[in-house]
């Protein structure tokens, strides 16, 4: 329950910041063109022709659900990547923040465990990649549904996979964190964890391309741990679009996500129980 | 009675990042504080009085010793809710009223946050007025007033207070010092850490005083401050002998128009008074003669430095 309370007081802080305001408002702002500028047409329940912005996206006559395939592949690409890129610029002060001298001293004293408080800001942080993304994805839902008639709730859950991603990448912020206190490493950190993902997500044609060496050890060891974000953006998409999906392929890009995330964790709690202030 | 804390043995050094030992903090302290006293620590910067405090609150980890917070250990948080907090150099989220922090601080208490309560507690720290502005525009004193409602949420049995009057002014520092008054009445305990050696005389009946990681004086007020076998006199305004005549007496001028005498025991002290009665002076006034706190803290440090 004191976890829940730091992850409360976190979205109470984050809510008082100019950046998440502007996310919110970027967001409304756009869901808002498209609700007004969007021309989609059906008929008889099929899409004669789909337009985005009067460009024509289809030339043949196709079912209204999967017409809008490429559209919902594409939103779910930039909830994805537009996210994670969001996230680990604006969630990177909030761990330093709290563990600033005055305020975890404060904290500390507080009938409050030690992993209560990381729980509390992960859960924080988790609760607000969440809510933008699914906040993001409904509205898409919303605007083509009322365009279209095709109402389909696999957008947000794709989004909701893309909060998964970037809990598996704020677990390496937080971890780093807790031994050097640091927005921009933090940040930093965060894009590394990106950047690694990416390169997992391609790990067997790199590795391919290597010579042997502990350059390519290093290189198996480091990818084989972090999730490869890549192919998490892909069943994203295809969750979003209603693609066709392979369920133990997914469950298995979870649970590898979820495991990687809370071994970052443990490490990072371990660390702070141990640490003076 | 029983402590509110007491520690033994405690040892804290700080190291570096390759574990060469760069500085002892605490060498080796003892001390008990019992319930319902108020006890103030002093010392010079550096002594180790805010790393005490740390290892007290479970916030540090000593090398070695033990700790005991209100009959259990600092790590086990049912103590810690029993305790309330003031660090030297509070950070508040600017962003949020008082209102909102007082709110989160009694959540993480684990109490109900009841507005009344919240609104008694500005109350009594003199912030009702500023109970909707935002923290980021409080001045100093402000801001410690609100760490001092902060550590008074759930009425708890011990204050710990680093620099309680930092930053306040003078008026100010009275109302703190009546509050922390009545919270003394109330039964809990204080422990003050305080560069500001007159007000921790004034809040404080029991004295420690720490120096280079090591407790080189504690007991209470009047034990530190009084000068053994002296005594301070007054005799009523035109009664008093000529000066030689109480310096014949073994009477020595003191400040405000009193007078000192040395005196091994109380046969002793009579004989003097008797005599300067003899000569016509009306005593009006006796008392043992006191240091102020600033001289028993110069003193002390010389002995530890010695």
């Amino acid at each position: 329950m004191t976890s829940f309370a730091v992850a409360l007081d976190l979205l109470r802080e984050a809510a008082a910041r100019r950046w998440f305001l502007a996310l919110g408002l970027a967001l409304t702002g756009l869901l808002m063109l498209l609700l007004t500028s969007l021309r989609l047409e059906v008929v008889d329940g099929a899409l004669a022709a789909s337009r985005l912005f009067g460009q024509p996206l289809y030339h043949s006559i196709q079912a209204a659900d999967v017409a809008l395939r490429p559209v919902f592949l594409v939103a779910s690409q930039i909830v994805f990547w537009g996210g994670l890129a969001f996230g680990v610029l604006s969630c990177a002060d909030f761990a330093p923040a709290l563990l600033s001298p005055g305020r975890i001293e404060h904290l500390l004293s507080l009938p409050v465990r030690r992993w209560e408080l990381l729980a509390g800001t992960f859960l924080g942080v988790l609760a607000l990649a969440l809510a933008g993304a699914v906040y993001a994805s409904t509205g898409l839902v919303l605007v083509l549904g009322a365009k279209t008639g095709v109402w389909t709730g696999w957008p947000v859950v794709s989004a909701a996979l893309a909060a998964v991603a970037f809990g598996s990448v704020y677990a390496g912020m937080l971890a780093v964190t807790v031994w050097v206190r640091s927005a921009a490493l933090s940040a930093a950190t965060g894009a590394a964890l990106v950047v690694l993902g990416l390169l997992a997500t391609h790990r067997t044609t790199l590795l391919d391309l290597m010579g042997q060496g502990v350059g390519r050890a290093l290189f198996a060891s480091v990818t084989g741990v972090v999730p490869p974000l890549g192919k998490l953006a892909d069943a994203a998409g295809a969750l979003a679009s209603s693609a066709p999906l392979a369920p133990g392929g997914l469950l298995r890009l979870l649970a590898g996500t979820v495991a990687f995330a809370g071994a970052l964790l443990a490490v990072a709690m371990w660390r702070f129980d141990r640490r003076d202030f | 009675m029983s402590a509110a804390f007491a520690v033994t043995s405690l040892h804290k050094r700080f190291r570096t990042q390759f574990g060469r030992t760069e500085s002892v903090a605490l060498d080796g302290v003892d001390l008990e504080v019992p319930r319902g006293e108020a006890f103030g620590l002093i010392g010079p910067n550096g002594a180790g009085k805010t790393t005490f405090i740390k290892c007290l609150l479970g916030i540090s980890h000593p090398d070695s010793g033990s700790v005991e917070l209100l009959g259990s250990r600092p790590q086990d948080p049912r103590s810690r809710a029993r305790v309330g907090y003031l660090p030297e150099r509070l950070t508040l989220p600017g962003a949020w009223t008082p209102r909102a922090f007082l709110a989160s601080v009694t959540r993480l208490k684990r109490l109900p946050p009841e507005r009344s309560t919240i609104d008694s507690l500005l109350e009594r720290v003199g912030l009702t007025d500023a109970a909707n502005r935002k923290i980021r525009g409080f001045s100093k004193g402000m801001r410690q007033r609100l760490g001092l409602a902060a550590t008074l949420v759930g009425a708890p049995d011990l204050l710990v207070l680093d620099e309680p009057t930092d930053g306040v002014d003078p008026l100010g520092r009275v109302e703190i010092r009546q509050l922390l008054g009545g919270e003394l009445a109330r039964g809990a305990t204080l422990f003050i850490n305080s560069h500001l050696l007159s007000e921790t005389e004034r809040i404080c009946t029991r004295i420690g005083i720490l120096s280079r990681g090591r407790l080189v004086r504690a007991g209470p007020l009047e034990v530190l401050t009084a000068v053994h076998q002296r005594w301070r006199v007054r005799f009523a305004d035109g009664s008093a002998p000529a000066a030689e005549a109480l310096v014949a007496l073994g009477f020595e001028p003191a400040e405000s128009d009193a007078w000192e005498i040395a005196a091994a025991d109380a046969p002793a002290l009579n004989r003097a008074l008797d005599g300067a009665r003899a000569a016509g002076a009306l005593l009006v006034e006796l008392e043992r003669a006191s240091r102020d706190l600033e001289d028993v803290l110069t003193e002390a440090l010389a002995a530890g430095a010695a």
